[in-house]
Order: C-alpha cells, then sequence, then structure tokens
C-alpha cells in the first residue's frame, strides 16, 4: 500500500545524477566527493561479489558497524546483502551505541558482523569476547584489529581509503581494492589514490593521510588486483 | 504525480469515508493473517477469548481485539527466547533489514522490514519532505541515526541528494562547512543538536549559514521555548515529528497544526491510559498504532506509551489524515510530596539560567513518587564562573516551576551530552 503508492510517486520524479555527497578528512581537512547512481550501482556489485566469498547468502544474518555520514561505503554493502538476500542490521558506530551491536549479535543468527570499529568494540568491554565466540566472521577496522584478535576473533580486514572501501578476502592477505574503480599508490609508506573507473568524483594521486603497504599480484581468491595492509 | 503541495495528491487528501474504507478492507485482511502467524497476537486473542472470525469491521477491530504492550513483548521475548517477542510473522531470513527502537529506555526492541528499493519506515516520510519543500535536485543535509533505517531514502525519493556529513553529537562544526558548500534545503534537529549549535552561534552568522534552508525538521524529544526562539531567529522554520507508535513517523505541515499521521501506513487510535477505552477527538489520550503496511512485524493495537491529543478534522493544508500533538510520555509525571509535574516543566525552568539555558538534564528518579526531587543539570563551563552561584539559581528556577525544593547535580554540558543515546538524553532516569 504505503510502500508500492510512494515509490511509484517517486518513480515520476526526475532523479538527479547524484546518489550523494559524503566526506573525509586528510589531515584535518575535509576532503568532499560525489557518488553517482552509477557509481553506487558498481560498487554494490563489487560488495556483493566480496560477501558472497565470505559466505553470506539468504541463509546468513549480518550487522554492519557503520554510521550514517558513511552511507557512501556502507550503503553498496547493505544493498549487496538484500541482493544476496542476508538480512541486516546496523550497529551505529558510537560507544553508547555498542550496546546495539551486542543486542543483535545475541538475539539473532548473526553470522558475519561487518565494520566493527575500535570505538564499538570497546564500548562492548568484557561483551566483546562472547560476541567474537558466537559470530564466525567478523570484519574489523584496522584500529579495531588488536582488541578483535587479543578477544579470540581471527578478523578480515575492512578499512576506508579516502572515497574508498578495501575488504579483504577470506585468505586474509591484504584488503582487496576495487581495480575497475581505483588505483594505489605507495611513497616512503604513505598511501594515495587515484580513481580509474568513470566516477563522479575525480582524483589524482590524492594523498589519504594514511600509512600502509600494497601488494600486487594474484591472491588466493583469485583477484589480480591491488591489496593494501594499513599499518598506521 | 507530485503536484507543487502534495507528494501524493489523492493518497493524502482522501475523503475520509475512503480513508476509513481502505483501512476496513486491510484490517480484515491482517486480521487472519496476524492470527495464524504472530505467536503474541495469537496468545493475547486467546487470552480475550477473540478470534478472527469475531472480527468483521473496522468498529468490531478497535471494540474486540486486545492492546500489546512494550512490556507483552519484552516478557514473550524472555520467556520464549523469541528476538521478535511473538511479533515476527514470517521467517528471520525472508525479512530484508532488523532495525530496532532507540533503547532510550533501556531496553530497545526489534522490528523487521522487508523491501527491495526504499526503506519502508520512511517511504511515508517522502510525503513530509515534500511538504517542507525539498524537490529534485535539492541537497539535504545528514539524517540522524540509522537505527530505524536509512532516512535519506525519503530524500532520494524526492529525488533530492543527500548530503552525509555527521549532525550527531560534535558533528555540527563540520556540518556548518558542508552547509556553507552546498547550499542545503532541509535537515534534522535534535535538541543534542541545538545544544551545540547554542555554542556555535557564538562564533557563526546563523542566519547566514541557514539562508539556503526551507524547513528543518525537530524531534526526540520537546523543542523548548527558547531553542524554538533561536531557530527562529536564526530563519529556520521548524517542523516537528514523532514516531507514530514505532510504525512510522508523523510530521507537521506547514500549517504547524499537529503532525500528520499517514492513515493509509498506521491506523492511529487514542485511547484512556487508564481503561483503554476511545478517548474523544482533541482530548487527551494514548497513542495506540497497528501497522498496515509491514508483513515482516506488524503491531497490532500497539500501545505506545505516548501521551498525544488526536483529531481526524481535516487540516488547513489539505490533508485528511489524522494530526496529533504529542503530550509526553505515558509515567514521566513525578510526585513529589504531593506536587505533581512532568519533564517540561523543568525544562523550562531551566532555559531562564543563562549558564543552563540549552536544559540539558536528567530528573534521577527511582520511582514515579519519590521523597526528594533529584535533578542532574549541564552547564556551559565557557559561561560559568561559580558553581555555587549556578546551583542556587537553578534550585531557585526549579522550585518556583514545581513549588519543590531540589537537590541539584550540576554536570558540564559535554559530560551528560555523552549520556545520550540516539540523539536523545534520557530525561527521567533511575539513577
Amino acid at each position: 500500500m504505503t510502500l508500492a503508492s510512494t515509490t511509484a510517486a517517486a518513480a515520476t520524479l526526475p532523479r538527479h545524477r547524484l546518489w550523494g555527497v559524503s566526506r573525509y578528512e586528510v589531515a584535518g581537512q575535509p576532503v568532499y566527493f560525489e557518488i553517482s547512481w552509477e557509481d553506487r550501482r558498481r560498487d554494490t556489485a563489487w560488495a556483493r561479489a566480496m560477501l558472497a566469498d565470505h559466505g553470506l547468502d539468504g541463509t546468513s544474518g549480518l550487522i554492519i558497524v557503520s554510521g550514517m555520514p558513511e552511507s557512501a561505503w556502507f550503503d553498496p554493502v547493505e544493498t549487496a546483502a538484500c541482493e544476496l538476500g542476508t538480512p541486516f542490521s546496523i550497529g551505529e558506530i558510537w560507544s553508547f551505541e555498542a550496546f546495539r551491536t551486542a543486542m543483535y549479535a545475541s538475539r539473532l543468527p548473526i553470522t558475519m558482523i561487518f565494520g566493527m570499529d575500535r570505538t564499538v568494540a570497546e564500548g562492548l568491554g568484557d561483551d566483546l569476547a562472547s560476541l567474537v565466540a558466537r559470530v564466525p566472521a567478523i570484519g574489523g577496522r584496522p584500529d579495531a584489529m588488536p582488541l578483535l584478535t587479543a578477544a579470540g576473533a581471527r578478523p578480515f580486514t575492512v578499512t576506508r581509503l579516502g572515497p574508498a572501501l578495501a575488504v579483504e578476502c577470506p585468505h586474509r592477505s591484504g584488503a582487496h581494492l576495487d581495480g575497475a574503480e581505483w588505483a594505489l599508490a605507495e611513497r616512503d609508506g604513505e598511501l594515495f589514490l587515484s580513481t580509474v573507473g568513470p566516477r563522479a568524483h575525480q582524483a589524482s594521486d590524492a594523498a589519504l593521510g594514511l600509512r600502509g603497504t600494497v601488494t600486487a599480484g594474484r591472491c588466493e581468491c583469485g583477484r589480480t588486483g591491488q591489496r593494501v595492509t594499513i599499518t598506521e | 504525480m507530485p503536484d507543487d503541495r502534495f507528494f501524493e495528491p489523492e493518497i493524502e487528501t482522501l475523503p475520509r469515508a475512503s480513508l476509513a474504507a481502505l483501512q476496513e478492507e486491510r484490517i480484515l485482511e491482517l486480521v487472519p493473517y496476524v492470527y495464524e502467524r504472530s505467536a503474541l497476537v495469537r496468545r493475547k486473542w486467546e487470552e480475550a477469548r477473540v478470534k478472527p472470525g469475531d472480527i468483521n469491521s473496522l468498529a468490531d477491530f478497535t471494540e474486540r481485539v486486545p492492546f500489546i504492550t512494550k512490556d507483552d513483548i519484552r516478557q514473550f521475548r524472555d520467556r520464549a527466547g523469541d528476538p521478535f517477542g511473538g511479533l515476527l510473522c514470517t521467517d528471520y531470513h525472508t525479512s530484508t533489514t532488523v532495525f530496532s527502537t532507540s533503547g532510550t529506555t533501556g531496553d530497545a526492541t526489534m522490528y523487521a522490514h522487508a523491501w527491495d528499493e526504499w526503506h519502508p519506515f520512511w517511504a511515508a516520510t517522502a510525503r513530509d519532505l515534500w511538504e517542507v519543500g525539498v524537490r529534485p535536485g535539492d541537497y539535504v543535509l545528514g539524517s540522524g541515526f540509522k537505527m530505524r533505517g536509512p532516512l535519506y531514502h525519503a530524500e532520494q525519493m524526492c529525488g533530492a541528494i543527500p548530503l552525509m556529513v555527521s549532525t550527531a553529537i560534535g558533528g555540527w562544526a563540520g556540518a556548518l562547512d558542508a552547509i556553507r558548500r552546498y547550499r542545503p534545503v532541509c535537515t534534522t534537529l535534535t535538541g543534542l543538536a541545538m545544544a551545540e549549535l547554542d555554542h556555535l552561534s557564538r562564533s557563526n552568522d546563523m542566519r547566514d549559514v541557514f539562508s539556503s534552508f526551507k524547513g528543518a525538521t525537530f524531534a526526540g524529544e520537546p523543542l523548548g521555548a527558547r531553542a524554538r526562539a533561536q531557530l527562529e531567529s536564526w530563519g529556520v522554520e521548524i517542523f516537528l515529528w514523532t514516531s507514530t507508535g514505532d510504525v512510522t513517523a508523523a510530521f507537521e505541515c506547514r500549517q504547524h497544526d499537529g503532525c500528520h499521521a499517514w492513515e493509509d501506513c498506521v491506523l492511529l487510535e487514542a485511547v484512556d491510559p487508564a481503561d483503554g477505552s476511545p478517548a474523544a477527538d482533541g482530548e487527551l489520550g494514548e497513542l495506540v498504532a497497528t501497522s498496515l503496511d509491514n508483513p515482516i512485524t506488524p503491531m497490532i493495537r500497539f500501545r505506545s506509551d505516548d501521551i498525544i491529543r488526536m483529531t481526524r478534522e481535516p487540516c488547513g493544508c489539505g490533508r485528511t489524515h489524522a494530526r496529533f500533538w504529542p503530550v509526553g510520555r505515558k509515567g514521566d509525571e513525578t510526585i513529589v510530596a504531593g506536587h505533581c509535574f512532568v519533564p517540561m516543566d523543568i525544562w523550562r525552568a531551566l532555559e531562564q539560567v543563562p549558564e543552563t539555558a540549552t536544559a540539558l538534564f536528567q530528573l534521577v528518579r527511582p520511582a514515579r513518587e519519590i521523597d526528594e526531587l533529584r535533578v542532574r543539570v549541564g552547564y556551559d563551563p565557557e559561561l560559568t564562573t561559580s558553581l555555587p552561584d549556578v546551583r542556587d539559581r537553578v534550585a531557585d528556577v526549579i522550585m518556583a516551576a514545581v513549588g519543590v525544593a531540589p537537590v541539584v547535580e550540576l554536570v558540564p554540558e559535554p559530560d551528560l551530552l555523552a549520556r545520550g543515546r540516539g540523539g536523545k538524553l534520557p530525561r527521567v532516569v533511575r539513577s
């Protein structure tokens, strides 16, 4: 009824080429970037392949730890979960919201947490170990890795790289970047990003304010593009 | 097709008789559906000796179907080990998303939806944003939290472009930069955001900052008189909104004469909180909601604990759906030494003291009836030179407002903001 009628009304309106505008920071300075609907479609297809590699399907359950301002990176993951038939919940990235991640993980048949950061990991306190024991796959941000590992997890890396998202496959040999969209360069341990795909936001050797190492060559998962390990 | 005023002209202005017929049709489909599938509904109905065959009209439904409370859901959840408290009508894996209430009261409850493109909780909100003036190609700043699903879907349904930067606690300095660059037409504000904007107004020309805005929506808590005056002085038209019993959202229109409940989406009732009898049009009552468009976890005569005044009189804007005015939460009344008051009384009092004018406070109350009034009050460290002096003035204004001398605990505003959840600060706490 309501969903159907509002969806029909929305379909009569002109759709702007932009899906949204977001922002990341480098050395405290904001860098704005636009995302087109086409960008999002391709990002979703890439995220879907990454999630499928981790075994997500119609029998899985997913918590995505992210906030509204991170939707440029994580909305494609949400949509990919929808396409795979995996119900998802959002655990917000605030320490006072850690209870929500714990609640979903304890009450629902969750098989993966994607994007756990240090704030939420710390906010979980003593619950972190039991959550790690309960959930088979945990994708952690680089700042959460020591806590997750200490709690007994074998997390895979999920990391924002400026406007891009990188995700480790189950082989955990560095976070994959969508090579059809982005290219990384490393100089003296500093990471720089360029756009390769036809994105609304074009970057050329843009400093990310991150340190890491970039690996090229075939991964055991079969992907041949760049992988990155954040070192700081 | 949307016109200048309405996103869905026919539905938003549907004659009341047609709206009632639409609701009755949906309710009669829903009755056997939920009885068959919802374990909590079946138990409640069996206890009340109601069977689907007894319900043959909308009137039968509102007269005979038992209420469901949040405590019913929690008790079923805890006893049966059912995370959805007996509300789930399908398999978990049939749902697309599972989200939850804010948890301000300490125990969030979960609900689920199935969808393809747009999240159902916010679908009708496209009508409200259209009324605010959001149009294709406009930018809309932030969207608050995601715990109830992506509000930016409603913005995108209007053809607008979400500006996805933080408008949560600590994010507003950056949000002002985004406003200056993209000139958005709308945003969502909360009481906690207002506390931060109050500080930023000392170093920013807020009239200039908000000059591109057609309006801002405000929810989560009552809007205090001082905050309202402040927003008006910045040239911002405020549209209050609230949840409709966790089924959907209801926003004010440009008439600012109550929040519109979309009755094709929710069957709205107001009942006497004590005996559950229908409240007369315009009288105080507890909001009771029934989902008409959620086959996954439909709420059936859900008692929200929200006290409202409701009318089914058509609005001056031309919309025919019921409107309501949130008044408070059931049980928020506090009695100290025979004096009865609600949190808003303290809110107004604190606005009179410059150091506490953002009215960030918590009423510390182990029970509804207490012997001693304890209030935790946030103060602005930048404006405060003498804590004893502030404490005395705060105690005086609260005494004048509620007739009881309080015990005042002063806390720096940032520390109190850190106790917020989901954009809201719990105003009544046990400790």
